[in-house]
């Protein structure tokens, strides 16, 4: 059974006379342990596709499974159960709450979904900024490490409930080479090692070849 | 600890300075609320144990003359009520009967009759026109508090005399009569001599300027009064009682009774137009800690409002936003709250032991406070009214964020 499946997607932004059709008809399926990217120009509905997958915004038309779960009749709380279970959000900008350290941010997820005590919550957010490589840092605040470190923060952050899915929207974009290489090698290992999927959203070509499958967005269709 | 409080705690951080405003605003809010109600309400209590003590709970006077009838016929059963011809004969004829039938008022614990009246005071070639008060010692101290209210002299030294009498301070000071001094009482009887016993002092200036305590066998002679009484005077269980009381008592015993409440409406009205005028006064300072309230709350969901994205983005819902909002005004009021009841307590404290001599409607020398908890629960109401509407509008402002549009503007 595929991870995700996305049927006949339609979604339109704006109103009245600025009113566009974003995404016409767009469907595919996701596997476990795949990394995909959406690519394609600004305004291609690269973002809007991603969202509607996040369960961030709602379709038109069309349905999205998470699993065996038809997604299109949840309610609002029924589909912010979902994220908190099954997705893990990486954006552009890193989003951290400059109020909590690196650990609690990486807490944030894992006290919603409340499966877990206080002391296996921290155990496990220390190990997954071990993972990406921010073991010694664990106790400081946002505002205390660099761009490429804050963006590592919101992948073990995105990690910490173990979705099934990792959805990037443009997660190098704000970080020079070294850093967005360093970032994405990252999600790509974790994808494959935890066989877990990854949906990046990407301006940037060379990234989006070294996924697993590429779905080419232009109009708000698929291309390929 | 809930995620949301947590959160709630740590976003309280993001606007110190406005919010610990809105803080400062509620602790002085609450404290001065509950001050200027333990003090307003502190001398109106105050108010009326004096007056209870000097005038009773209850007063039975005049003799009801019964309503007259006009018979249609000589022998007729058939007659009209004629309203508004009630009459009143002042004075009570048979004391002893009256106060016989109170004894069937479970809730009357004393009665004393009263003979009241005009006499001249001469004393130090000087003379004083004063109200004597003709009373039994042993059951007038049942139904006053005169006991207390004496400032110089004895109230056993006044039981031992036939001839003895009490004067009111202001009285004394005027004629400078002292303990033990000789003075004459002219009246519409015979004059008599009498030796001051003691000398009282309620702090109500109308009382303490003319009334002089007699021995009811005393006062006879003075007035020409040889039966009868002026009023009787009525202890309760509960000075609350008297209202109800009092329609009773005049009915079983046909004459005018009146409750302490009916006769003292004037200054019970002035206490509270008070309470109520000052607890809307500084009720505005908690209004107006609320509105700093709301405008640092509004500001804080717009600082967050990516926060507040990516919150939702991670699985926290509509409520769990709305709800560290509301915690947030919580927590800012259950601390004020806290701050300002400490507050009110050392400043009610504090304001009890300031020295300030009055005089006139009572005597105290000091400011009166009420130690009342319910004047805390108010405050602590009104406080919390006030801050969680000022919460609310802002968490259903950061609850309705849609967590896409957010991010996508965010990234855009």
């Amino acid at each position: 059974m595929s991870l995700l499946r996305v049927e006949n997607l339609h979604r339109h932004l704006g109103e009245g006379d600025t009113r566009c059709h974003a995404l016409r008809g767009v469907g595919f399926t996701i596997e476990g342990g795949r990394t995909y990217a959406i690519a394609g120009h600004s305004g291609s509905g690269k973002s809007t596709l991603l969202y509607l997958i996040g369960l961030l915004d709602i379709p038109d038309e069309g349905r999205i499974w998470v699993g065996d779960r038809e997604t299109s009749r949840l309610t609002d709380d029924e589909r912010t159960a979902v994220r908190n279970e099954h997705m893990g959000f990486v954006f552009q900008f890193h989003f951290l709450l400059k109020e909590f350290t690196a650990l609690e941010n990486v807490m944030l997820p894992m006290r919603k979904l409340g499966r877990l005590s206080e002391e296996a919550m921290r155990a496990k957010a220390s190990d997954l900024l071990t993972a990406v490589g921010l073991g010694d840092k664990t106790r400081r605040l946002g505002t205390q490490l660099s761009g490429g470190e804050q963006q590592r923060v919101a992948i073990a952050r995105a990690l910490a409930n173990d979705p099934s899915l990792i959805l990037a929207d443009e997660p190098t974009g704000n970080l020079d080479h070294t850093n967005a290489d360093r970032v994405f090698a990252l999600l790509s290992d974790i994808a494959h090692q935890r066989g877990q999927a990854l949906l990046m959203v990407s301006h940037n070509p060379d990234l989006a070849n070294r996924c697993d499958h590429v779905f080419r967005m232009q109009d708000g269709v698929i291309l390929a | 600890m809930p995620p949301s409080l947590l959160i709630a705690l740590r976003f309280l951080g993001a606007r110190k300075r406005a919010m610990l405003m809105s803080l400062t605003g509620i602790v002085f809010g609450v404290a001065f609320f509950v001050i200027t109600q333990a003090q307003t309400a502190g001398f109106e209590a105050y108010f009326i144990k004096t007056i209870l003590g000097v005038n009773g709970m209850v007063r039975i006077e005049d003799r009801i003359q019964s309503t007259r009838a006009i018979t249609a016929t000589e022998g007729s059963s058939f007659s009209i009520a004629v309203e508004g011809s009630v009459k009143y004969i002042p004075g009570i004829q048979h004391p002893k009967v009256v106060i016989d039938a109170l004894n069937g008022f479970a809730e009357v614990t004393a009665a004393s009759p009263v003979i009241r009246g005009n006499a001249t005071l001469i004393a130090n070639f000087r003379e004083y026109d004063t109200k004597p008060y003709g009373i039994e010692l042993d059951t007038f101290l049942n139904v006053s508090d005169l006991d207390t209210q004496i400032i110089d002299g004895s109230i056993k030294a006044f039981g031992e005399s036939p001839y003895a009498l009490i004067v009111g301070a202001r009285i004394a000071k005027r004629m400078n009569l002292q303990v033990g001094d000789s003075v004459l009482l002219d009246g519409p009887g015979e004059p008599q001599r009498y030796r001051v016993a003691a000398i009282f002092e309620t702090g109500i200036d109308q009382v303490d300027r003319e009334r002089v305590y007699l021995h009811l066998s005393a006062i006879r002679t003075l007035l020409n009064k040889p039966t009868g009484a002026s009023f009787i005077q009525i202890n309760l269980l509960d000075p609350s009682l008297a209202p109800a009381l009092a329609p009773r008592i005049e009915q079983a015993v046909s004459h005018s009774t009146m409750a302490w409440q009916e006769r003292e409406k004037t200054w019970l009205q002035v206490f509270s137009v008070l309470r109520i005028s000052s607890a809307l006064t500084i009720s505005t300072i908690i209004f107006i800690s609320g509105l700093g309230m709301f405008n640092t709350l509004v500001m804080i969901v717009v600082d967050k409002t990516r926060e507040i994205a990516i919150l939702r983005s991670m699985g926290y819902t509509r409520a769990d936003i709305s709800r560290i909002f509301m915690l947030q005004g919580g927590i800012v009021v259950v601390v004020g709250v806290v701050l300002g009841c400490a507050a009110a307590a050392l400043g009610t404290y504090t304001l009890s032991h300031i020295p300030i001599r009055i005089r006139g409607i009572f005597a105290s020398d000091h400011f009166v406070v009420l130690w009342d908890p319910w004047h805390y629960v108010a405050a602590a109401v009104i406080a919390t009214i006030v801050v969680l509407i000022a919460s609310y509008f802002p968490s259903r402002r950061a609850a309705r964020l849609e967590p896409g549009a957010v991010i996508r503007g965010s990234s855009s």
